[in-house]
């Protein structure tokens, strides 16, 4: 309706964002770790990007659990006579638990210098991570009568988005093992480049929907929500460290520093304007 | 009616299970909000939140215009988004007779069912209410569930004064429901959204109601009754 006298509420807050962001980032960080049993060049970030991989895997939980409104019926996720999977939040609730199990598991056994069940686990736990971004992306790609969310894309751009923020994450604990920031570099130069034509993909898309698709456009691209997600999340959080990662100031520590900066202030971003954008037009009806 | 059948859970057309369902006759309608209140009273809804509500629009060029009133609800759909979405199976539809349903003590609060409903007809109980202790979960139209199985119609078209309001069983070709629906030109609200919604209007103007334009540019004093609103009432 266009006049009212009834308002609605966006159910999914800003919470959620911050969740995304940090389970995204995490989820990458212990990809990376695992890459250091394979990967001569990723050795230095073995243990660091696990303790922080580890540590906002913790703080991403609690953020779950914090945002209910029956913080302690999170237990109901464990009961397996309740469980709905039909649900994504069910699949990924599961999903956080054995990556949380899987992690421990793995912290113990490089304590116990076990090589070759750390390998296992670090295979084993980065399948878990992978399904981190991919669930969070289903979890709003299913809501059929969400423009923005409603896409295919959703889960990839998360998938994209994770090993963007993770490697500007992972940037900072590289020290100045060159081989290694040179990875991470090409990392962040392609997880940005896929995230920059998926949102591309997603505006134009957005734009030429229907009413609620079309409304949720304007609102993305004009204003508040405007400049958070065009100007932080496009601009400056995606493409502007792709220009700097490509001149050749880029290829120094300390312009990959300044991209990887841009990266996380852009990522926050995104996933922020992402969340909102769907619920918007929503709360008018 | 079983090619309309998708999906296991839906029962519209099923034999020898109900299907309950609501016809609300828009041309009926006066906006007298009585059905808001008697759900009000039947359910002690707190302040702020709403299981029905009749929002409207000012329709026509001045001096000739007039209040479009949209009564709306739970559309107790036959395929509900908010029961696959409920992670803990806290939202469930019951399979004679169509209604969806919550149980209070399983929800965790996660609002994925408020996020997956296309009608906006799923809301947060506040923390603290005076006379019953279901607090801080979500709650919802429950198309009078305990009534009508006492053999009563629900609380909102009993009170319904132009009788725009009526309800029955849409499975028994015999009921006032089903005859309206076969008869008249009927509209549900969101169809393409394949929840198969069980509320039917008549009369209902799809340009009032979809979203329009008017929402990217509202008028100044709607908005300073939104601010007010979302300031006093936090999700």
């Amino acid at each position: 309706m266009g006049d009212f006298n009834i308002f609605h509420h966006m159910p999914w807050s800003s919470t959620y964002s911050i969740y995304f962001f940090v389970i995204g980032i995490s989820s990458a960080l212990f990809f990376f770790s695992m890459l250091s049993w394979f990967r001569q060049e990723f050795e230095p970030l073995r243990k660091s990007a696990f303790y922080v991989s580890f540590a906002l895997m913790v703080v991403g939980g609690l953020l779950l659990i914090v945002d209910l409104s029956q913080p302690l019926r999170f237990l109901n996720m464990l009961n397996p006579s309740y469980l709905n999977f039909t649900s994504p939040l069910a699949w990924g609730g599961m999903n956080l638990l054995s990556f949380g199990a899987v992690s421990a598991a793995y912290y113990w056994m490089m304590r116990k210098n076990d090589e070759t069940d750390s390998r296992r686990l670090a295979v084993l736990g980065s399948i878990l991570a992978l399904g981190l971004p991919v669930y969070t992306g289903f979890d709003l790609t299913v809501h059929q009568n969400r423009p923005v969310w409603n896409t295919p894309l959703m889960p990839i751009l998360f998938v994209a988005m994770s090993l963007l923020s993770g490697a500007a994450v992972a940037s900072f604990l590289a020290g100045t093992h060159e081989k290694l920031l040179a990875m991470l570099r090409r990392f962040m130069l392609w997880s940005a480049g896929a995230v920059g034509v998926m949102l591309v993909s997603l505006l134009g898309t957005t734009a030429y929907g229907g009413v609620g698709q079309e409304l949720t456009f304007m609102f993305m691209t004009t204003g508040t929500l405007g400049t958070i997600f065009i100007g932080v999340g496009m601009l400056l959080g995606t493409a502007a460290p792709i220009a700097l990662l490509l001149a050749p100031f880029g290829k120094q520590q300390q312009g990959m520093m300044i991209a990887a900066v841009l990266i996380l202030v852009g990522g926050m971003a995104l996933r922020y304007s992402i969340l909102v954008g769907g619920q918007i037009v929503q709360t008018y009806f | 009616m079983s090619e309309l059948r998708t999906s296991s859970i839906e029962t519209r057309g099923k034999p020898g299970l109900k299907r309950y369902a609501m016809v609300i006759d828009l041309r009926r309608c006066i906006g007298c909000d009585a059905c808001m209140t008697a759900c009000k009273a039947e359910f002690d809804v707190p302040l702020g939140v709403f299981r029905t509500w009749v929002p409207y629009k000012v329709v026509g060029v001045y001096p000739t215009v007039r209040k479009h009133f949209m009564p709306r609800l739970c559309n107790h759909c036959d395929d509900p988004p908010c029961v696959r979405s409920c992670p803990v199976g806290a939202t469930y539809k019951v399979e004679d007779g169509g209604f969806v349903l919550q149980h209070y003590d399983r929800c965790i609060g996660c609002k994925a069912c408020m996020a997956s409903c296309p009608y906006n007809a799923r809301f947060m109980l506040p923390k603290s209410r005076t006379y019953t202790d279901i607090t801080h979960v979500v709650d919802k139209c429950t198309f009078c569930h305990h009534r009508v199985t006492q053999g009563l119609a629900p609380a909102c078209v009993v009170t319904c004064i132009g009788r725009a309001r009526i309800f029955g069983d849409i499975n028994d070709p015999s009921s006032e429901v089903s005859k309206l629906v076969s008869t008249l030109p009927t509209q549900v609200l969101r169809p393409e959204e394949g929840t198969k919604p069980h509320v039917f209007y008549i009369g209902v103007d799809r340009n009032l109601s979809e979203p329009s334009r008017a929402i990217y540019n509202p008028l100044d004093v709607l908005e300073e009754d939104r601010r007010a609103f979302n300031k006093n009432h936090k999700g």
